[in-house]
């Protein structure tokens, strides 16, 4: 663009939300600096502004709290990025019906804030909650370690507001907690990572905040072993909240930082028990004091360590687990995360994939993740001497998911913007791809929203 | 099978709507429904898929001189994978036959239309079934992870597998529920669930229907997610009484039905701050299922009620109208109205943990001012809904039905998006056509050609 054209487009989109919502940011997605950005305060703003983008073929890249905006290909621009943080508000919130409707720009953090007043919660554990928003979460199918029993997002959105490329404002579903009332664009719009349309409201379903959980982690000295347990407990009355794997290195990323120095220079100052070479199946249980102790006589002495319900260390411990590729990156930036989406069972070649990969392309391997329902969050970590090359990190993504049964998918979450030109971040999908260009074209026919960046 | 005679037992549903198809197809694997849909595009012919034939929206229905696409021969279970607490099964499985299938190794699968016993998976992820127990468990969009689907121009595709979830757009999820306007299923992978430990039924019961409709909301806001909890006023439990004796109390005004499961510590607390719950809100005495033969009568009075109705009645009216759980009250009281207005006999039996309702309207179809009154009525009774935020449709889907009711929940735009996903994938609409989404509204840029089959007034349906 150049400077003039670039100046009018200013004052268009100034003429839309306001001057004091056109700003130019520094914030970059994969070093690609948006060359403006506007904030709108309602749908019909967003409506004008996709309008206008449309006519003109500008790439637009969508923004919410900007906690996974490295996610993805590089663009090869951003015209517009266009903030949602001035849609915050809580529409409408009735405890006494378990629903809620949001719009798209508040944090997650304040939304839970207000349903937990009422003892109810989104039972969504994705990292970086206070600044995270909504519409952001959801564009992203984000989770963490509830991800086992409640699902993630998709499965309790009962309605959503968008707007298309076009500028046509749209939604599907609507407030009631059970709805077949035309097509379910909740799902289409859950996941697609900002590039059907600008998501401006989402409605959910809520749930009651369990009262009282225990957490109980168990350690095997194989993998083999760790995963016969979840099988033994999948196959038992026990129904825990949370189930996740740990393997050996992963312990090391579940503390806080130590105190900063070059992220490059990092060596943990102590290790931690349990010892490097065991693996660990944690378990969250939630429930009356009956049922816990329920949880103590069955997983009787596979427990290792019991980490006391409602003790901050509990509620601390999983955080650290949501938060394990952020915690990660803090130590080694240069670090690759990739994320699972695989059977049940086919958690264990993913998991010796990443330890018999990670060497071989000079990376350790850590990982945590959801033994029940194979979203698996995978950290190569480079080494501090003789770190991999850019070209190594694409030759480690494609050996590791060549190790992966057919079926699976791994995408990279984060890596080296510099490595990102080697290879596909998304890999392939279980679901056929052309059909998914043919959606991207119904809604998006000139592929303004977040061009290069998603897998269509 | 062509013969007019044979014709005629594919021209109904379970609901009110009607249409005489042009041919019927039994299809024994995906290739073979491939060349059908390939040989139906190329000659702009009308395909409709059908399962068991139990909606209630017209949704298997064909528009005239449809082909109808029966799923009666692809009736197989293909896999039972208990490790990855998967089941691929072909569309025509019924429903209950893959929880009976999957008993043996402790897990069933969750969702539970009351026809169960009829009705088939393809049915069920064409319509995104609910049932009762969909309250904790969720619909049918939630249990299923793969699909292999035929579009109409015979091109076979693969949307998810067995794994929870894929990179890339949900279009599994997109599919499920879209009522057979896209795409043709021929190949569904379900997620299996872990048979309960303990289930505890309960049976409250109540003096006036503001009781039971008052419990529902202070059960929800409890704490407790029961699995199902499910409401019978007393005109109701009276029919179904003298049809199967389940047990209920003939001089109440409504019931509760209301199940627990779970590890059984868990059930037992819950059963027991349930009851006390009902208690608390002028429940009138609350009957525990002591036994499993208990529990099967109690659930067969409630899966039984729309043939206990037919017993009465050989005309009644389903509606499945969907309100916010505060609601229910209020709307029940204004059905009681309506009710007495057009002096016309409603009676209530539905899904009410979910706010689902299910007034069923009961008219001589001989009389003509009875027919007209309930139309009215059904009219009447949706306006509220909506008026409450509500939905159209809960679980039985659009269909013919209630397209014309699309426009009273959603705006020319919302419908236009609905409409230009269909065209990109049933571009010529040769595939379920006229159902769902209204297509005589002023149409802006699109819809392809119009199909053969020209668009029969409804008979018989209150509008």
């Amino acid at each position: 663009m150049s400077t003039t054209t670039a100046s009018s487009l200013e004052r268009e989109l100034a003429a839309i939300t306001g001057e004091a919502y056109v700003t130019h940011e520094n914030r970059d997605i994969n070093g690609v600096v948006p060359a403006m950005a506007v904030s709108p305060g309602s749908a019909e703003e967003v409506a004008a502004i996709l309008k206008l983008a449309n006519d003109r073929g500008l790439v637009v890249a969508p923004a919410g709290g900007f906690t996974q905006q490295q996610m993805g290909g590089i663009p090869e621009r951003v015209d517009i990025l266009l903030q949602t943080h001035r849609m915050d508000r809580i529409i409408n919130y009735d405890p006494g019906d378990l629903t809620v409707m949001l719009e798209a720009g508040i944090t997650f953090a304040r939304a839970q804030a207000k349903l937990a007043e009422h003892q109810q919660w989104i039972p969504c554990d994705a990292p970086n909650l206070h600044a995270a928003t909504i519409g952001g979460l959801l564009a992203t199918g984000a989770s963490g370690p509830l991800k086992s029993s409640y699902g993630n997002l998709r499965e309790y959105c009962i309605g959503v507001h968008f707007v298309t490329a076009e500028g046509r404002i749209a939604k599907g579903g609507g407030r009631v907690v059970k709805n077949v009332a035309g097509y379910d664009l909740m799902k289409l719009m859950a996941g697609s990572f900002g590039s059907l349309a600008v998501i401006t409201q989402a409605n959910f379903k809520l749930f009651p905040r369990p009262g009282q959980t225990c957490t109980f982690a168990c350690s095997f000295p194989t993998l083999d072993e760790a995963l016969a347990f979840r099988d033994r407990i999948l196959n038992s009355p026990l129904a825990p909240i949370c189930m996740e794997i740990l393997s050996p290195r992963a312990p090391e990323y579940l503390c806080d930082p130590p105190p900063a120095h070059d992220p490059d220079e990092y060596a943990p100052v102590r290790r931690i028990a349990p010892p490097a070479t065991a693996w660990q199946i944690v378990l969250r249980a939630a429930g009356s004091d009956n049922v816990l102790a329920r949880y103590r006589r069955e997983l009787g002495s596979a427990v290792t360590q019991e980490i006391e319900g409602q003790a901050p260390s509990e509620e601390q411990f999983w955080r650290w687990i949501s938060h394990f590729s952020g915690s990660v990156l803090s130590r080694h930036r240069n670090a690759l995360i990739v994320h699972t989406h695989l059977t049940i069972q086919n958690v264990k070649p993913a998991l010796q994939a990443l330890e018999r990969c990670a060497p071989d392309y000079n990376f350790l391997p850590a990982a945590v993740g959801r033994a029940a329902t194979g979203n698996l969050v995978l950290a190569f970590v480079p080494l501090a001497v003789d770190p991999p090359a850019a070209m190594q990190y694409a030759q480690c993504v494609s050996a590791f998911r060549a190790l992966l049964p057919p079926g699976s998918s791994a995408v990279v979450a984060q890596c080296p913007k510099e490595a990102k030109v080697y290879f596909d971040v998304w890999g392939g999908s279980a679901t056929d791809i052309e059909m998914m260009r043919r959606v991207k074209r119904s809604l998006d026919p000139n592929n303004i929203l977040n061009r290069g960046r998603f897998l269509v | 099978m062509d013969r007019p005679e044979e014709l005629m037992l594919y021209e109904y549903d379970a609901g009110v709507d009607k249409g005489h198809p042009g041919a019927v197809v039994f299809p024994q694997n995906t290739e073979q429904v491939s060349r059908v849909m390939r040989l139906a595009s190329e000659h702009k012919i009308p395909v409709v898929p059908r399962g068991a034939g139990t909606g209630l929206s017209g949704g298997a229905i064909a528009r005239q001189e449809s082909i109808v696409l029966a799923f009666a021969r692809m009736n197989k279970i293909l896999e039972i994978d208990v490790a990855n607490q998967r089941a691929v099964v072909q569309p025509g499985v019924v429903n209950l036959e893959l929880s009976n299938a999957t008993a043996q190794y402790g897990y069933y699968y969750a969702p539970d239309p009351s026809s169960q016993k009829a009705c088939t998976i393809g049915g069920n992820v064409a319509e995104n079934s609910g049932g009762p127990h969909t309250l904790a468990l969720g619909v049918t969009v939630n249990h299923v992870t793969g699909l292999r689907i035929v579009l109409p121009d015979g091109k076979i595709v693969e949307l998810g597998g067995k794994a929870q979830d894929s990179c890339g757009l949900d279009l599994t999820g997109f599919f499920v529920g879209s009522e057979g306007t896209l795409a043709v299923t021929t190949e569904i992978i379900v997620k299996l669930t872990k048979l309960p430990e303990a289930v505890a039924t309960l049976l409250a019961i109540f003096n006036t229907v503001e009781d039971a409709a008052n419990t529902v909301v202070a059960i929800t806001q409890s704490g407790i997610t029961p699995a199902a909890v499910e409401m019978l006023d007393g005109w109701m439990l009276r029919t179904v009484e003298a049809a199967v004796h389940a047990g209920y109390p003939l001089d109440a005004a409504a019931v509760l039905l209301i199940e627990l499961e779970g590890m059984k510590e868990a059930v037992e607390e819950q059963a027991a701050a349930v009851e006390e719950v009902c208690l608390r809100q002028k429940g009138r005495e609350v009957r525990r299922a002591k036994n499993e033969q208990e529990r099967q009568l109690l659930w067969l009075g409630r899966k039984t009620a729309f043939g206990a109705v037919g017993r009465i009645s050989s005309s009644y009216y389903t509606q499945d109208g969907v309100i916010p759980r505060t609601k229910i009250p209020a709307t029940l009281a204004e059905i009681e109205r309506i009710s007495k207005a057009y002096d016309v006999i409603i009676g209530n039996v539905f899904h009410a943990g979910d706010g689902n309702l299910h007034p069923l309207i009961i008219f001589d179809i001989r009389d003509p001012k009875q027919v007209q009154n309930s139309r009215k009525a059904s009219k009447e009774i949706m306006q509220y809904v909506l008026s409450m935020g509500g939905s159209i449709t809960g679980e039985h889907g659009v269909g013919m039905e209630k397209m014309s009711l699309m426009p009273a929940m959603f705006t020319e735009d919302d419908l236009d998006v609905m409409l230009k996903l269909r065209n990109t994938f049933n571009p010529d609409s040769i595939l379920n056509p006229q159902k769902m989404l209204p297509e005589t509204r002023p149409c802006r840029e699109i819809t392809g050609p119009l199909p053969k089959a020209k668009v029969e007034p409804v008979a018989g349906v209150p509008a």
